[in-house]
């Protein structure tokens, strides 16, 4: 048995080995963990909006060990729940690891949450940060528009660098 | 003129001249920021507290155009997450190269103005070619102490990336 | 050997749903490149990310292995016994198998692909080393023997 305290290095291993067989492989591993995820959170998120989201990622932090904060704020169209990692578990443990980490680790996150916000009809803009720091920055808005500043913003932090910026929305109409 | 706009770039070079002359030089170049930071806040974070903190630093945030959230939590911490600082920023984009220890003049004069308001922060400068930093301020020194350890693990390889004023 | 000697030692909470995560990664793995695959994997984490248990069981000390048994099923809270010999070898009787446990509450049911996992990583773990790890199949667990070759 892989303790799930070592599972992010197993994780890890199959990212490299499908990267390997071609970028395409990655993406759809990353649609089939989103596929799974939908049976811890899909009725929460559906159900429970925002708060349902929040709710579901505090239990995440204590399980996990996170070291993030998250809030619910007032945006110019509807709620937005901000979210910041400073110190990300899975990340970590993946570094500290005798086999090295796979470059695109970062990705299965947004990987495997964004298929999944747009099944409940929220607009999501992750900022990665850097992809080899146990860090990022997330916001999820109730309105297309909240989300389409948020990612200027972001897309302006990275001068354009789109590789470490993701969401799931049309920029523009 | 150095127009107000480039003020950081120059600010740099005089950090680069100071580092030259030693630690010394630029620890007193820091009191004197501090002092004259001192007459934009402190009575602010004196009278208001945490709530004054983000009064002025919203206001800065509005003024320097930063990138940045700012929470107050219970009357019991100001955090300041600068994603996008418009400091460091412009000194990256600068053909004169950034000054190494670019990142510590703020904490330089911040921590000074926040003793002497009574408070305790943390810096977490996540990471020198980063133009980002959380700053967090408590009224209680335990609270101050139990956060420092949590951004201490953060920076287990760089303990100079974690600055506080207690 | 102490936990805190281990080359990984985690503290803090447990997130047992990763053991469905796992499920997901080798069943991923067998459907859509076959078993190689899933070896291939497994081996890599066995030699690679699980250097130092590897290394040590190759210059013929469990140590690690034995430390690493009982301190993860410890923190998963699992029924077992773990009788440790002077020699090295030891016996892991699995009552309830924490991950058999998760997937069952997550309702998948396909043991052998988990219990392959193990096996396959036991010997990868014991090639070209002094021991072999001998499997049994129980009702909810296992019974493990690690013992001289």
């Amino acid at each position: 048995m892989i303790p799930s305290d070592h599972f992010v290095r197993f994780y890890n291993e199959i990212f490299k080995y499908l990267e390997d067989k071609g970028h395409e492989h990655l993406e759809d591993y990353f649609l089939e963990i989103s596929r799974h995820q939908e049976t811890h959170c899909l009725k929460q998120f559906s159900e429970g909006g925002l708060q349902g989201m929040y709710d579901y990622w505090m239990m995440i932090k204590k399980e996990e060990n996170c070291d993030s904060d998250k809030f619910i704020e007032d945006g110019q169209y509807g709620k937005v729940l901000k979210s910041f990692m400073s110190g990300c578990p899975s990340l970590a443990k993946v570094q500290d690891n005798d086999a090295g980490s796979c470059p695109l680790y970062c990705y299965h996150c947004p990987g495997w949450v964004l298929p999944l916000m747009s099944k409940v009809g929220y607009y999501y803009v992750y900022d990665l940060i850097s992809l080899d720091m146990p860090r990022c920055q997330t916001t999820i808005c109730e309105h297309i528009e909240d989300a389409r500043a948020q990612l200027k913003l972001v897309l302006k932090r990275h001068k354009g660098d789109r590789t470490l910026v993701k969401w799931n929305f049309p920029e523009k109409d | 003129m150095i127009p107000s706009d480039h003020f950081v770039k120059f600010y740099s070079e005089v950090f680069k001249y100071l580092q030259k002359r030693g630690q010394a030089a630029v620890d007193e170049y820091y009191s004197t920021i501090a002092e004259h930071q001192k007459t934009h806040c402190l009575k602010l974070f004196q009278e208001k507290g945490l709530t004054g903190m983000k009064e002025y630093w919203d206001h800065i945030i509005f003024e320097e155009n930063c990138d940045a959230d700012a929470i107050l939590e219970d009357g019991k911490s100001y955090t300041f997450y600068m994603h996008g600082c418009p400091s460091l920023g412009k000194v990256l984009d600068n053909d004169a190269g950034v000054c190494d220890i670019y990142c510590m003049h703020c904490p330089g004069w911040v921590l000074p103005v926040m003793s002497a308001a009574g408070y305790y922060c943390v810096y977490d400068l996540v990471r020198k070619d980063i133009p980002r930093c959380i700053l967090k301020a408590f009224k209680h020194l335990e609270d101050a102490q139990k956060y420092l350890e949590v951004v201490k693990k953060r920076h287990l390889n760089d303990p100079e990336m974690v600055v506080c004023n207690f | 050997m102490k936990p805190e000697e281990m080359r990984y030692c985690s503290t803090g909470e447990v997130h047992l749903d990763f053991h469905g995560s796992t499920y997901v990664g080798l069943k991923y793995l067998l459907d859509h490149f076959g078993m190689e695959a899933v070896d291939e994997v497994l081996t890599n984490t066995a030699e690679k990310v699980y250097k130092s248990i590897y290394e040590r069981l190759q210059r013929g000390d469990s140590s690690e292995l034995i430390c690493h048994w009982r301190y993860y099923l410890e923190r998963e809270k699992c029924d077992f016994t773990l009788t440790e010999n002077p020699d090295g070898t030891a016996v892991l009787e699995l009552r309830e198998c924490p991950a058999l446990r998760q997937l069952a509450k997550e309702k998948i049911d396909d043991r052998p692909l988990i219990c392959h996992a193990t096996e396959k990583m036991n010997s990868v773990w014991c090639e070209g080393s002094p021991f072999e790890i001998v499997v049994e199949h129980q009702e909810k667990g296992c019974r493990q023997t690690l013992r001289f070759k």
